[in-house]
């Protein structure tokens, strides 16, 4: 399992002390937790250059968002819920945008980079979920993200998007029907 | 690994009976990985403690400006294609005369278009 939790006490101190301007320390949480952060960011807008623009913007919104954290919840997953916020309205302001240069309306402008891998096996892999991830509407796709690439539970799932259960359920089965169709193309 | 084992996690993860927790770090063995650039906490703490917030803007802006400059260029040279086919359609040649409008039988219509005849 790859999901970064640490010790809530270190947690805070490393909040309080980013909070009492140690930059050393917010480095810390940086690099605690932009690999979690990534996953959800190039899971929701594909492997850009502009995926990484949005998961610096994720933590910058973090730092300023510091002193609202009250440490009900993991720290993990208040990020998670920026990464998540931010990567929808990134979705929905390309959408925007480029609605006003084409014809497609709102059917979404979807773009993706694959990397460079050291075998064609592992292409395939990679090609296949970047794929699958990015034909998915934005409603399913976070929820595969959170589910494949963070490895959540369904209630993690929910408190992280701030869905009823039910709604989370219910969107799993619809993901299923839309992934099915997507795979059979792939 | 097979594409269709590959298929099969995925379509798997959206069970809601599914323990998701190991698939993560199985997808990473198979290549399927995510991360920033090594210099991504330093680019960070850089946009925060150097340069201020109106980076942020700026960013924003610049984002959209490639957008628009991607889907202008795109447009541009789609044009610039279509000039030259319909130019090579109606004189038969890509010659210089045939980009500047001058064709062989220049002088004739010019002078018939200013005599009426």
């Amino acid at each position: 399992m790859i999901k970064e939790s640490y010790k809530e006490t270190d947690e805070r101190e490393l909040v309080k002390a980013s909070l009492d301007g140690d930059k050393k320390a917010f480095g810390e949480i940086v690099n605690l937790y932009q690999k979690m952060v990534a996953r959800t960011v190039k899971g929701m807008l594909g492997d850009s250059v502009f995926a990484e623009d949005i998961g610096q913007e994720v933590f910058i919104k973090l730092y300023h968002s510091l002193s609202e954290f009250r440490g009900e919840a993991k720290l993990s997953t208040y990020i998670q819920k920026i990464a998540v916020n931010l990567s929808l309205n990134e979705i929905k302001r390309r959408k925007r945008f480029f609605s006003m240069f084409s014809q497609r309306g709102n059917n979404e402008m979807y773009e993706f980079e694959i990397p460079d891998y050291d075998t064609e096996e592992r292409k395939d892999a990679s090609e296949i979920v970047n794929k699958a991830l990015l034909a998915m509407s934005p409603k399913f796709r976070i929820i595969l993200t959170m589910r494949m690439l963070q490895g959540y539970s369904t209630k993690e799932t929910a408190e992280i998007l701030d869905l009823p259960l039910g709604t989370v359920l219910s969107r799993l089965s619809r993901a299923q029907e839309e992934l099915r169709i997507i795979l059979k193309k792939i | 690994m097979d594409p269709s084992e590959i298929k099969k996690i995925l379509f798997s993860s959206l069970k809601s009976e599914t323990d998701t927790r190991e698939v993560p770090g199985f997808l990473e063995k198979e290549g399927v990985s995510y991360s920033f650039s090594p210099d991504f906490g330093e680019k960070v703490l850089n946009k925060l403690f150097s340069a201020g917030l109106t980076i942020n803007r700026e960013v924003e802006f610049i984002r959209s400006m490639n957008f628009a400059f991607y889907r202008i260029a795109l447009t541009g040279v789609a044009a610039i294609v279509l000039l030259i086919i319909s130019i090579f359609l109606m004189d038969g040649s890509l010659s210089l005369n045939s980009f500047l409008g001058l064709s062989d039988n220049y002088d004739e219509s010019i002078v018939c278009l200013l005599t009426g005849n």
